[in-house]
């Protein structure tokens, strides 16, 4: 038992994280540069549990929960899961049902349909913006015939792919929040001297510890095929969820009148958990 | 990363739930410090024979010296097999034993610590104080210096196990004029010595468990300090992080068992098709879950450094609040029958007023939010 990062884990996750930081930052979030999908594609991301490369989940959660800090597009974890269950190459986007997330470059969407994972075909259109300014979507005229994937597994990655960005996505409003809490000044002194501020950020980290902590062990049940890995990927998801959403949320609060504008960045982790918990959310009745 | 334990681990968590099914005591433990007194004794004495006591502690003092791994193996299967809370021991056990370890002379070692894994000598700790609480560094008890002796005078308070406790781990002003964490002192204090006097205090529960102790003129031999005159403060500090290491194992265990103990009584009752009830438990039972994966992380953490991380502060905090989740769905459950409550006759409300020392008690969820915002985030300090 050990659930923490080994050393080659922590390479490849730092190794993200450098890539991520002079390619993908935060203040790009609303137009990504062109170019951006061949180079995360040329990171081997989406190819991480493949046979090719042979990873585990827990490896792919870690590097994962990076690319959800940095709000990279969600069509990296239905490529993923498309190419590990159904050997689909190339950009897979995210099926909402009739609701195509980042449509572009592709006529594949990957989603949920009554709750197993299928791949649809669908006629390029315009993309409109979506809540998620990071986030283009079309929406079919009708829903879309799926082919199902036969593994069971493919929800399971699904799910976990998409608690990892949300854990991410938690992790950077509450890191964007503390940061603010120690330069901004009121009274004479950081905000993130007062309790009632300090502790927010308190319960930030809190919510991103548990979060990330059941992430894991949600990636390791799936790896070693534990009999409760079911249970385990969906209270990720749901901790996850709720991390992102409520991090967010506060994450505005700490930053008072900046937070609001639509020229400050502490919109972005909060808009992207509303667009994550869409994406395979676990209902109550899976978890009693 | 992987959750998986190997065969010899697996092999000593066959041996510890082999042993716990056929031993654990028929009766139930009596609520009061004073009933129990015997009970946990005499349990304590029996894990000891058995050779369950201590099984971290060095084996020269009569532990077992294993890996941290066993440990919570041992407290999983503890937990898991509803075993009964180690009650008046728990101070020493937990708190005034691994501080003498760190910092005891080998002579208060050696006296000390087989008594306390054999059940033979109750602690109970004299840290806080009507002055302090949340603020510990406001210690006013005195201990005066004459010759080879230490003479006390003042109060402590919330004293657990105070009236039936042999030793008390006391933390008290031995400089006269000192402020704030300078000039304390860690002393082993007899409970039996004259002048000490112990007033029990009855929680809103009806338990009797802790107490007030007042000291007039209590004189203690001065080598009874532990890690030198004037350390008390780094003293006391230095096993803080043991209550905040491995302890919670048992506790998640404990929480776990609860929440489908409610999910069970929620279907029986017809309650769960009420989506709110459904989504709480739903919720209740995927946090408890994630204090596993986070206790699994810290110890994960502690084998590969040697301690836990500043994370074990967010575990005590988001357990300490948890337990009082589930203590509270667990009266929202029972609806009207709340109210037929007599001190003494249900666990579950008991346990639901007396759960609110979870967040009060050994450094309140505020001063948990201080030192997570300020040691693992680095926010400035709020005082």
């Amino acid at each position: 038992m050990d659930l923490t990062p080994k050393d080659e884990q922590e390479t490849l996750r730092s190794a993200t994280v450098d890539w991520l930081a002079d390619n993908m930052p935060l203040d790009q979030a609303r137009a990504r540069p062109d170019g951006i999908w061949q180079g995360m594609e040329d990171m081997g991301w989406f190819g991480l549990t493949t046979g090719a490369i042979g990873l585990d989940h827990a490896t792919e959660a870690l590097l994962f929960a990076e690319l959800g800090r940095f709000l990279a597009p969600v069509s990296a974890i239905s490529t993923a899961v498309a190419l590990r269950w159904s050997d689909t190459e190339g950009k897979v986007a995210l099926s909402l049902g009739e609701r195509i997330l980042d449509a572009g470059d592709t006529g594949t969407a990957l989603g949920l349909f009554d709750g197993k994972a299928g791949l649809v075909s669908y006629q390029a259109a315009a993309a409109e913006p979506s809540l998620d300014l990071s986030t283009a979507q079309i929406i079919l005229d009708d829903a879309p015939e799926p082919v199902l994937l036969s593994a069971p597994e493919a929800v399971l990655h699904f799910r976990l792919l998409t608690a990892a960005y949300a854990v991410g996505c938690a992790e950077a409003a509450g890191a964007m929040a503390t940061d603010y809490a120690k330069i901004r000044e009121q009274f004479g002194k950081p905000i993130g001297s007062f309790q009632a501020i300090k502790h927010m950020c308190a319960d930030m980290a809190v919510r991103s510890q548990v979060s990330r902590s059941q992430l894991y062990y949600a990636a390791c049940a799936l790896d070693g095929g534990d009999p409760d890995v079911d249970f385990h990927v969906g209270a990720a998801k749901r901790l996850a969820d709720q991390a992102a959403l409520e991090n967010g949320r506060a994450n505005i609060q700490i930053h008072g009148g900046i937070g609001m504008t639509d020229e400050a960045l502490a919109q972005f982790p909060l808009k992207r958990a509303h667009l994550l918990q869409f994406i395979a959310p676990t209902a109550a009745a899976e978890l009693l | 990363m992987d959750i998986g334990f190997s065969p010899e681990e697996q092999k000593f968590r066959d041996q510890c739930r082999d042993w716990l099914q056929t031993h654990i005591p028929a009766e139930k433990r009596p609520l009061n410090a004073d009933e129990a007194l015997d009970f946990d004794k005499a349990w304590q004495r029996q894990l000891f024979e058995a050779g369950w006591a201590g099984i971290n502690w060095p084996e020269r003092y009569g532990g077992r010296g294993l890996a941290i791994v066993q440990q919570v193996i041992w407290l999983e299967e503890y937990a898991r097999a509803r075993a009964p809370w180690i009650g008046a021991n728990f101070v020493g056990i937990n708190h005034g034993g691994p501080t003498l370890i760190v910092n005891a002379s080998d002579a208060q070692k050696a006296f000390h610590l087989p008594k306390i894994l054999q059940g033979e000598a109750i602690w109970c700790q004299g840290f806080s104080e009507p002055g302090a609480g949340s603020d510990l560094a406001g210690i006013r008890t005195k201990g005066r210096i004459e010759g080879d002796e230490i003479v006390i005078n003042g109060s402590k308070i919330w004293t657990s196990f105070a009236h039936v406790a042999d030793y008390q781990e006391l933390v008290l002003r031995t400089e006269e004029g000192s402020q704030r964490h300078k000039g304390l002192s860690w002393v082993i204090c007899d409970m039996k010595a004259p002048g000490i006097t112990v007033r029990p205090i009855r929680k809103m529960s009806g338990q009797v468990e802790f107490a007030e102790v007042f000291y007039d003129d209590v004189r203690v031999p001065r080598d009874n300090v532990v890690g030198g005159l004037g350390n008390g403060w780094a003293v006391a500090m230095s096993t803080l992080s043991f209550e905040r290491g491995t302890g919670f194992i048992a506790d998640q265990v404990k929480q776990s068992q609860e929440v489908d103990d409610l999910i069970a009584t929620a279907r029986a009752e017809g309650l769960i098709a009420d989506d709110r009830v459904a989504e709480d438990l739903a919720q209740l039972k995927a946090e408890v879950s994630a204090v596993r994966a986070m206790t699994y992380r810290n110890i994960s953490e502690v084998e590969k450094r040697g301690q836990p991380g500043p994370e074990a502060s967010i575990i005590r905090l988001f357990t300490a609040e948890l337990g009082q989740r589930i203590e509270r769905m667990g009266v929202r459950l029972m609806g009207e029958r709340l109210l037929d409550f007599r001190y003494g006759d249900d666990d579950l409300v008991h346990d639901y007023l007396r759960g609110f020392a979870a967040t009060i008690a050994g450094g309140s969820a505020q001063i948990q939010r201080d030192i997570i915002g300020e040691r693992m985030l680095g926010l400035p300090r709020s005082r």
